[in-house]
């Protein structure tokens, strides 16, 4: 029976990181070439005894989405015995083959499956322990996680955790906005008594109430890969936080226990 | 002995003067701080005609010494200093409490000549002292600062931030001087809210303290040069003083901390007080 | 995992580290090289009110009194009456209130040539509670002839009203918060004048004035009101509160018709009752609301949080507006995550 803390895990995973896999599809020109013609749906599923969990990838001619359902006509499903597997899978942690997913439908779809595989393997950049040197991966990485953070944020907020519900539920309408200098990669947080709402991009209809700037991607990885402390980060200039400070620690803490969730 | 015998007799002849102008304005003008103003009048003659390097006709010469009056309410004493040395006309004395005149009772110094700070409030006039001669500090000057505070006064406690900063900051160029005359408003200071012992608070306080006879002139004479020479940081000169010093009917009386002066009262005390 | 914790080590009095958006500090550390009158004076903030640096380039001109604010501003005096210019820097709550009197008698009274740089007014020092609060600073020191009274929007006018002050051969308050508050212009704005009440936005069915930290609120709320209200809502950035802009209070008055200020202070004395004497000496009708704190001692809080709480922020100025003119307003539901 999954824990509770396994399953807001779960639900990080199939609605927060899994859909960043756009970002690669859309920004890395091999990935994007590709899938460019692939039509098929993959579906990640974990059995549990309260009912099953998953998410499923849809590829459309380059165009993907991740279907929040279970359904039963996927492509190729990789099926794992428990919600605590699937979630041990998408932290990169080893698992023992014979207890691993069984991907049915594989031997039908072998290029989905391989190109899916690699899409697992690109996820890796979301790992603290990912510190690419191709800058393409540098950017990949950065804004990936970015746009996995905000979503993540949100979506803890929408499952219910008391710590977040907390901060959110007498919040006056604030941004909480992410961007990286010399670069396009922005996304943000709006969070209004108790509701949350993640967003690509600068949000343009207010000022934000809290600004976390990146100096470029060589300053946003090492503050995402949690190589330094906040104070350390904003002491050497890798990433300056506008507004609030004591709000600004509340989003580190919250963007700090998302790792640790993942990993 | 820094005082010849000459010069100490032309000393107490000016105090003696001062004195008798304070006692008629005091008359004319309706009613004065004249206790309080009678027991600094020998420090006020020593500086001002000894020992500060100031010239009445420059009284904005930058390079001159200063005084500050903290117990501002002694405006009558100093005015009348002020005027025999000659900053501004004796003529001038006649207007004082004047609506709309030059003089009053807490001197202004955008309108007297010769007053480097306009005081009345308890407490204020230790602090500018300190902050001028942190001033001169900066600017290498050798300028010194000289302040008389009341006894009364001592109990404000800005006076004791300012005690606590100057020796801090260890200005050899301050100089102050505590006029000792044991009487404020309500009554006897120790009676009121006691001060004793007064002489070691400022040592405590980090000043380098002596206890002066503050009608002695050359016994002054001998604490301000010491004070002038220490250079180890603040004096302070704790004047042992007689409220309403020189006029018999006045001295040692609470009562005389403010008051007025018929034509009569003003000859009795001018008799009292002698030539010098 | 890289095992550090999250660090909020950070103290309240580390101002200087963190508030990058604080430049004054560095300003006032160039001015001094250039102005070798210029001395500074704190009461153990240094680091707190960024006076700091100042003092550590100028140690010789730099006198840390300890928490003795009156002799402090004492001193100020008698240093300025040496001919040199004190900057002195504490908090608003104790620059108007412990030290008071000698601001009042020793420096405005003798007009003095000394200039104030009140931190944390307002609320800003939050978590502090009443008894770091400056709710009532402006009231008092708007009373003293002499005195100039500036409450800068952000860090970049701060930098600017620090240059400027300069000009003034007489005492200046100058009124900001504790650095971390959202900057309104985004590079200082040569064209500062004291005196002058900046238009940051246009608009003819109200006007907001405002000063300090609301003006951003302020103009944040008008472009909101433009765009979903369609409102034309005018915000004057009223940065001296004395000597009050008059011409531009009048204009606003006579093009507008309605006038609401908002600040981080008591409504009683200060930004408002300053617009409200104008108002009232012009003998013109004009709608009037004051938004501010009304007149109660303010709670301990995360400042922004506070003004959120009495409405001076920029959802508090939105619903004022509203209210006033009596519109409603559909709320966005879409709370949905974009993908």
């Amino acid at each position: 029976m999954a824990t509770s803390e396994e399953l807001l895990t779960a639900r990080i995973v199939c609605r927060a990181v899994l859909p960043v896999i756009k970002v690669m599809i859309e920004d890395a020109p091999k990935t994007a070439a590709a899938f460019q013609d692939t039509v098929g749906r993959v579906q990640f599923v974990a059995d549990d005894p309260a009912g099953r969990v998953g998410a499923c990838l849809c590829f459309d001619r380059g165009t993907f989405t991740v279907a929040q359902e279970i359904v039963p006509d996927a492509d190729v499903t990789f099926a794992f015995s428990s919600v605590a597997k699937m979630n041990a899978f998408f932290a990169g942690k080893p698992v023992v083959p014979a207890l691993g997913p069984l991907m049915k439908g594989a031997f039908g779809r072998f290029g989905l499956v391989v190109n899916t595989v690699k899409l697992m393997l690109g996820l890796k950049l979301l790992m603290p322990t990912a510190s690419p040197k191709d800058p393409v991966k540098a950017r990949l990485k950065v804004k990936m996680t970015l746009y996995m953070i905000s979503t993540a944020l949100s979506q803890l907020n929408k499952a219910g955790d008391a710590e977040m519900n907390k901060w959110t539920a007498k919040q006056p309408d604030r941004i909480y906005q992410w961007s990286v200098d010399g670069t396009d990669i922005a996304c943000h947080l709006r969070v209004k008594a108790g509701k949350t709402k993640a967003g690509r991009g600068v949000y343009t209809r207010r000022k934000p109430f809290i600004h976390m700037r990146f100096a470029g991607v060589e300053g946003a990885i090492p503050v995402l890969n949690n190589e330094v402390d906040s104070l350390q980060a904003m002491a050497r200039g890798l990433v300056v936080s506008e507004g609030s400070p004591e709000y600004g620690a509340k989003v580190g803490d919250f963007m700090l226990r998302i790792a640790g969730l993942l990993t | 002995m820094p005082l010849s015998q000459q010069e100490l007799g032309e000393l107490k002849r000016t105090a003696a003067k001062i004195r008798r102008d304070i006692v008629d304005v005091t008359g004319w003008s309706g009613g004065a701080h004249v206790g309080g103003s009678l027991s600094m009048v020998d420090m006020l003659v020593l500086l001002y005609w000894k020992y500060l390097r100031v010239d009445p006709a420059r009284p904005d010469w930058e390079d001159r010494d200063r005084f500050v009056l903290s117990k501002g309410h002694g405006g009558v004493g100093h005015a009348v200093v002020l005027a025999n040395r000659g900053y501004f006309p004796m003529e001038d004395l006649k207007t004082f409490n004047e609506t709309g005149s030059k003089l009053g009772m807490h001197l202004d110094g955008a309108k007297a000549k010769g007053v480097d700070a306009s005081t009345g409030s308890m407490g204020h006039g230790l602090c500018q002292a300190l902050g001028m001669a942190l001033g001169a500090r900066v600017l290498k000057k050798d300028t010194r600062v000289f302040c008389i505070i009341g006894d009364g006064e001592s109990n404000e406690g800005s006076i004791w931030e300012a005690a606590m900063a100057a020796a801090h900051y260890k200005t050899p160029n301050l100089v102050a001087f505590l006029d000792r005359n044991h009487y404020m408003i309500d009554g006897y200071t120790e009676d009121v809210m006691s001060l004793e012992p007064l002489a070691d608070k400022w040592r405590a306080f980090g000043w380098e303290t002596r206890v002066v006879d503050g009608h002695d002139l050359a016994a002054l004479a001998e604490a301000v040069e010491f004070a002038i020479a220490w250079d180890q940081g603040p004096v302070m000169l704790l004047c042992e003083t007689v409220k309403g010093k020189g006029v018999d009917f006045m001295e040692a009386k609470a009562k005389w901390h403010y008051g007025g002066l018929s034509a009569e009262m003003v000859a009795k005390a001018k008799q009292s007080i002698g030539e010098g | 995992m890289a095992g550090v914790e999250s660090s909020t080590s950070w103290t309240v009095y580390d101002a200087t580290k963190l508030s990058a958006r604080e430049i004054y500090g560095v300003v006032l550390s160039d001015l001094g090289a250039a102005r070798p009158d210029i001395v500074g004076l704190s009461a153990d903030l240094a680091k707190s009110t960024q006076i700091g640096a100042f003092g550590e380039r100028f140690p010789d001109r730099f006198f840390n009194f300890g928490i003795a604010e009156q002799n402090m501003f004492g001193a100020a005096a008698g240093l300025a009456k040496m001919g040199l210019t004190p900057f002195v820097s504490t908090f608003s709550a104790f620059a108007s209130m412990r030290a008071c009197e000698f601001l009042r008698t020793d420096v405005c009274y003798q007009n003095l040539n000394v200039k104030v740089i009140a931190t944390h007014g307002g609320t800003s020092f939050g978590s502090a509670g009443t008894t770091h609060h400056a709710t009532e600073d402006l009231s008092i020191v708007r009373a003293f002839a002499n005195l100039t009274v500036i409450v800068p929007a952000d860090g970049f006018e701060t930098a600017q009203a620090v240059k400027k002050c300069l000009d003034i051969a007489g005492p200046v308050y100058i009124r900001i918060g504790r650095g971390f508050e959202p900057t309104v212009y985004d590079r200082e704005d040569e064209s500062f004048q004291i005196g002058k009440a900046v238009e940051m936005r246009p608009g003819t069915d109200i006007t907001i004035i405002a000063c300090g930290p609301t003006v951003f609120h302020a103009v944040e709320a008008s472009r909101v009101l433009a765009e979903n209200d369609g409102l034309s809502v005018r915000v004057l950035n009223m940065h001296t509160i004395k000597p009050i802009d008059e011409e531009a209070v009048l204009r606003a008055v006579a093009e507008t018709r309605r006038i609401l200020t908002v600040e981080d202070h008591n409504v009683v004395g200060g930004l408002g009752t300053a617009v409200a004497d104008v108002i009232a000496a012009s003998g013109k009708g004009c709608a009037f609301t004051k938004v501010g704190i009304p007149d109660t001692f303010t709670p301990h809080g995360y400042p922004e949080d506070l003004m959120n709480l009495f409405g001076t922020d920029t959802d508090g100025i939105i619903a004022k507006v509203r209210e006033l003119l009596g519109r409603e307003f559909e709320e966005d539901e879409d709370w949905e995550d974009e993908v």
